[in-house]
Formats: C-alpha cells, sequence, structure tokens
C-alpha cells in the first residue's frame, strides 16, 4: 500500500476530501527523499511529474523495471491544493490564500495554515526535499534548480539533477513564509525546481523535469542498479545572485516573441515586439543589454509598463542595479 | 489654505490607458504633514469613506476658520485603484498583495511602482494613517495594530485615536512587507487601522474614527491647539498575543452567530453554532473559551475546517488561563487587513 492520507477535510456543501500521497519503499525506515508539488493549483507540470514519478518508483519497488531497485523511501505528493487544482486556481480558492505563504503552518489554524502543517509534518523527516513549481500564467522558465541561501551541499547536489541551469537567488521576507524556508529549520539539502508556466502542461519540459528527478535519485543512491546516465552532453550551469538580468518593460501593449527559454543570446540581440493593440503599429522591438542564457520569458502578450520581459543568466556577475533582486515575490 | 489633485505615479497599461495614483492635498501653514492611506487592499472600502469625511471636513474648515490649519493633510483614499475598480482585493493582473510588496522598487512591476512611490512621498511625514477593513469573512471593531517592536512610539499615538482596541502583536518578518513597517523602520511613524468588513462601510466607525484622527492632528500642530474638536469618547482596551483568543472551526459548514459583535462573554457561553443545509442537526457548537470581550466576529457565513470565527480579548487576571488559542506566527487571511 503506497497511498497514505495527509489530511482529511470536510467542506462546507460538498462530500469530505482527502489530500493523499504516495509512500513507496516504507521497510527502509524515515523517508530519504520528500517531493512536493501543486502547493499552487495552477502548476500542472510539477503534479504529472511526480505522478508519473510515483508510478514508476512503484513499478521499481516491485521489481520490474528491469535492473533496478530501490533502497531508500520516498513520500511524493504530487498536488497539496486540490481545491485549487480542479478549479485551476493558483490559491485556496475559499479565502484566496497561497498556501506557499503559509509555512511552517498550524494545526490548530485556518485551513491553509492546517494543510501546511500537515504538509511540513510528513516531509520534514526526509532528508532531501524537492519542491514543484511552474512560474506563473504569463511567464515560461527554462527547467532550472533554485537555491536561496544554499549550504555548501545543497550547492554541490543541486547539479546532481543534470538540469541546464542552476540559480541562486536572494532570499527575501516573502520566502520566510514559504516550504523552502521551513524546510531549510529542519537541515538536509532542499532544492526548488521550476519548469514552463502554470495553467498548462508543457511535455518537453515534464520530460526533462521526470529525466532530472530519476537521475537524481539515483546519483542519490536511493534508486540502484543500471549506472546512473553519464551524459556527455549535460552543460550544467551555475549561477550566483549577481547573474540574473531582468529585462522590463518600457513601452506597454501587446508583446510577442518566438523565442525559446534555453538559448544563449549576445548582447543586442531581439527578443521580441511590442505592438498597439488599436492600430496595429510597431511601439518597441525589445532587445537584450546583455549575453547569456535565456532563463525565462514572458508569454501572456497584455504587457504593462513594468513587467517582467524575460530574464538572462549572465557568465559574469553584473551590477547591482541591474541584477535581478526583486521579483522573488512571484515564487 | 488651498487644496490640490495630483498622482504619484502613473503607468501605461497594455490597451490605451494610464493608471494614476491619486492623492488630495490640503495645504495649510508650514506645520507638520500628516497622511492617511486607504484601499491597500481592493475590498476594504471603510477608509474611503473615512477620507471623504476628513476631506469634507477640512474643506468645511477652509470656509469657517482657514487660520486653523496650521499644517499639510495629504489623502491617499486609493493605494489599489485597479483593484478597488475592478473589486479585487489583491492587486488584479499581478494577483498578489499589494502590502507584501513594500518598500518596492521603482523599476518593478506596477506593485512594486506603487509601493516605492508611496515610500518616496511619504518619507518626511510625521504621521501615516493606513486604514484597513478587515477582510470580508470578519468584522472587527475599531482598533489600532501595533507591532511591538514600535510599541514604545506608536501606542501613546494610537491612545489617542478614539478606537475600541489597540493590539500590540508580535514581530512575523514576513509583515516586514507591509507598508507600515517599512515606514515605521524608516522612522515615519505609522498607525494601521483595522475597523468594519470588507466591501461594506460602517458609518458609526467612520464618525468615531475621524473624531480620533483629528484630534491627533491637532496635538501634532496639524490643527491649531484651540480648535474646537469634539473629544474622544473611546479608552481603549489592550490586546496582545498573550490575551488573545482565537476560535477556529472545528468542522466545516455555515457558520450562524448567536451573539452581536463586540459584546462582553462569559467562558461557556455560547457564540454560534456550525449548521449544514443537508439537514437540522448542529455539527459544532462555538463557545467562549474566556471571559472576554469579543472583537472580532465571523461575517461571512461558509466556514472550512480551520477558518476563524471570532477573536475574544481576554479580560480576566492574567495567568488564569493558558493562552492555548494564542497563534503562532504565519499570515492567516484573519489577519488579512494588515
Amino acid at each position: 500500500m503506497t497511498q497514505r492520507i495527509l489530511l482529511h477535510m470536510t467542506a462546507p456543501l460538498r462530500e469530505d476530501f482527502d489530500i493523499s500521497y504516495h509512500d513507496i519503499g516504507e521497510e527502509f525506515g524515515s523517508p530519504r527523499i520528500a517531493l512536493v508539488a501543486g502547493l499552487h493549483g495552477n502548476e500542472l507540470n510539477g503534479v504529472f511529474v511526480l505522478s508519473r514519478l510515483a508510478a514508476f518508483l512503484q513499478e521499481v519497488a516491485e521489481g520490474q523495471q528491469a535492473g533496478l531497485q530501490l533502497r531508500q523511501r520516498a513520500i511524493i505528493i504530487p498536488a497539496v491544493n486540490i481545491l485549487g487544482l480542479n478549479t485551476l486556481n493558483r490559491h485556496w480558492p475559499f479565502d484566496n490564500t497561497d498556501i506557499n505563504r503559509m509555512f511552517p503552518g498550524y494545526d490548530a489554524g485556518e485551513t491553509t495554515q492546517r494543510i501546511a502543517h500537515a504538509v511540513l509534518e510528513v516531509t520534514r523527516l526526509a532528508h532531501y526535499r524537492v519542491d514543484l513549481h511552474s512560474a506563473s500564467l504569463d511567464f515560461e522558465e527554462l527547467p532550472q534548480v533554485r537555491l536561496y541561501d544554499p549550504t555548501e551541499d545543497e550547492h554541490a547536489k543541486a547539479r546532481l539533477f543534470g538540469l541546464p541551469a542552476v540559480i541562486e537567488r536572494p532570499t527575501n521576507t516573502i520566502f520566510t513564509v514559504t516550504i523552502g524556508h521551513a524546510w531549510k529549520t529542519y537541515g538536509g539539502a532542499n532544492f526548488v525546481l521550476r519548469a514552463g508556466y502554470a495553467g498548462n502542461l508543457q511535455l518537453p519540459h515534464c520530460e526533462q523535469l521526470f529525466h532530472a528527478l530519476v537521475v537524481f535519485l539515483q546519483r542519490t543512491g536511493i534508486v540502484h542498479g543500471k549506472p546512473a546516465s553519464e551524459d556527455s552532453e549535460e552543460d550544467v550551469h551555475y549561477f550566483g545572485v549577481e547573474q540574473t538580468a531582468r529585462i522590463v518593460a518600457e513601452t506597454a501593449g501587446l508583446f510577442i516573441s518566438h523565442l525559446e527559454v534555453g538559448r544563449w543570446l549576445q548582447a543586442g540581440d531581439l527578443i521580441g515586439h511590442v505592438f498597439d493593440g488599436f492600430d496595429g503599429q510597431l511601439r518597441a522591438e525589445v532587445k537584450t543589454p546583455v549575453s547569456g542564457l535565456l532563463s525565462g520569458i514572458r508569454r501572456q502578450p497584455l504587457l504593462f509598463e513594468g513587467d517582467l520581459i524575460a530574464r538572462i543568466q549572465t557568465r559574469q556577475a553584473i551590477a547591482a542595479e541591474a541584477h535581478d533582486d526583486l521579483d522573488g515575490w512571484r515564487q | 489654505m488651498h487644496v490640490h489633485h495630483d498622482s504619484i505615479l502613473t503607468l501605461e497599461l497594455p490597451y490605451r490607458e494610464r493608471l494614476a495614483l491619486r492623492r488630495t492635498v490640503f495645504h495649510g501653514g508650514g506645520g507638520p504633514r500628516v497622511a492617511v492611506l486607504a484601499g491597500v487592499h481592493g475590498d476594504e472600502l471603510e477608509g474611503l469613506y473615512v477620507c471623504h469625511r476628513l476631506a469634507a471636513w477640512l474643506e468645511d474648515l477652509a470656509s469657517t476658520q482657514p487660520e486653523a490649519f496650521l499644517g499639510q493633510v495629504e489623502l491617499f483614499p486609493a493605494m489599489n485603484p485597479l483593484g478597488l475598480d475592478t473589486l479585487q482585493r489583491l492587486v488584479p493582473v499581478y494577483d498578489t498583495d499589494l502590502n507584501r510588496n513594500f518598500p518596492g522598487h521603482a523599476q518593478g512591476p506596477l506593485p512594486q511602482r506603487i509601493a516605492e512611490a508611496a515610500m518616496r512621498h511619504l518619507r518626511d511625514a510625521a504621521l501615516v494613517i493606513d486604514i484597513h477593513a478587515s477582510n470580508i469573512f470578519l468584522r472587527e471593531i475599531p482598533q489600532v495594530r501595533i507591532n511591538q517592536t514600535f510599541a514604545d512610539t506608536l501606542v501613546p499615538l494610537a491612545r489617542r485615536m478614539n478606537v475600541d482596541l489597540i493590539w500590540v502583536h508580535g514581530a512575523v518578518t514576513v509583515l516586514e512587507a507591509t507598508i507600515a513597517h517599512s515606514l515605521n523602520s524608516r522612522g515615519v511613524p505609522c498607525l494601521v487601522v483595522e475597523m468594519g468588513v470588507g466591501m461594506r462601510i460602517t458609518p458609526a466607525f467612520t464618525e468615531q474614527l475621524v473624531i480620533g484622527i483629528l484630534n491627533l492632528w491637532r496635538d501634532l500642530g496639524v490643527l491649531a491647539g484651540d480648535l474646537e474638536i469634539p473629544a474622544p469618547s473611546c479608552m481603549p482596551l489592550l490586546a496582545d498575543d498573550q490575551n488573545v483568543h482565537y476560535l477556529n472551526a472545528e468542522t466545516s459548514g455555515l457558520f450562524i452567530p448567536m451573539v452581536e459583535h463586540w459584546i462582553s462573554v462569559h467562558t461557556g457561553d455560547l457564540l454560534g453554532r456550525i449548521v449544514s443545509p443537508y439537514g437540522g442537526s448542529i455539527l459544532s457548537e462555538v463557545r467562549s473559551p474566556v471571559d472576554g470581550i469579543l472583537f472580532t466576529l465571523r461575517e461571512y457565513p461558509l466556514v472550512y475546517e480551520g477558518s476563524l470565527m471570532a477573536r475574544i480579548m481576554a479580560t480576566d487576571a492574567p495567568g488564569e488561563e493558558p493562552h492555548r488559542f494564542a497563534r503562532p506566527l504565519g499570515e492567516g487571511q484573519d489577519e488579512g487587513g494588515r
């Protein structure tokens, strides 16, 4: 039996409901890894990837994946905010609160504090902890590992996912009420993985995330067997807090771009165009002032003045006023 | 004395509109400059009416005793103009709480720019009052909420505000991103008022608060010391994290209050019931855990397990009752107004 109930709740008018999780390899004692997705109900990539990972690990545990063995226990919560997931809402829909702003939670508190508390209780004993997110509805991100004030161990192990970018970001006051911060108080090695955009699935990103998680499980010895992928093409880049440049809209309008995340750009390269939605005229060409890896780009055409258009990871540190220290609130 | 209207920030919207953050400025003499903010959350309207009443009072003063206006008053009734005009608590499109975006950034997206513009314009104010109206779920008596970090400065000011309660709460890191914390930590005194309920206006609370604000302005020298103003009628109770008890729903359903808001209660008193529309039975009875003052009462009937239904400030002697409902840090939506 691998399915367990994280929390059973009543609803005002609908049936009672459960938030469930997978507990695979129980015979190995404390969980070695805990993976969480769907703290935000509209971030579907992580939900899909973790549901597939749970199926895969179950097969490994049952000996149905030739040559692979599960050596340690894994906790997988594909979706925490199930009411938000079923109504495609980032927040807990009843009171519009953000579950990832409710940590460490409180078992006698508000509904979403109770949920946060339950998630923390079932994940805090694991050594490795991974929280999966999409970016917002408006913004697509290259599959990446995010680090916040990392330990040396986190810094080193982040590369084991084999994702193209490991990006360290500054912490801020909002971070103190997220699961990532709550986990840090219990030690271990904690990672936030981000890929794609909310509101939909992007299958190539999902495949990349799934592969990254399997590789991580193998390289950490949780799954043993066939040698972990030693992909000679694997090209991991580490970016410190001063190596993120943000491109911000100086002109409002309709933003159009055909660029794909993951491309390396040269200073002066075209990012996209801003059109006037009334007369159809070109209002601005958006170009990158720096060279680097395109780690995120706007997918929502409606553009306010001041909106984030793209993030570029630079090879060298850039000046403080240019680097990206102000949109951590969107995590 | 003269009045002018302007904007402290304008920003281009995607389709042929500009958003403006508007203010009304009343210029008197060279005395202290004070400000009132409202509408940080787009579903909180009580402060908008306070701004109107203050403006009406000041306009009347201009025609009767202009020489008694010694300072400068700035009203910012719509800090989240897009949220107010579209009936949304958060900043529309960004879906973020404006009051978690301070001190903001001039090159950031809209919520960050509003925050930065407000901080820049308020940095030399003698007093800022940020008026909140709880949220759509809970009704509050007029109160000032103060982070204990700034209690020494702010409690004496709050005592003159003609509110019924002053609540000094513990420091919580996430609340450092509020406008009040950002101003107070930069040496600009900012009082957070909570009163009434979201999406509604409670005129009696408005008149009570307006009297408090005018008295405080006179004490600060914004208004002449000999100007006649109705005297404050309220002596605020002092609440803190030790004497405030939280009543969270044991089960989901319809919460039906059995008492009026803002009364004294005794241990064991029936305050409300949780029922189901599917049947006639009572799912849960809500009783007071202490003797005290019922200062928060749920207004929105539907509850989930955990939803806050009431808050009671215990009035019994300290030490008699463990504070078992005192809550640890976090930012539940019952704190929404802050």
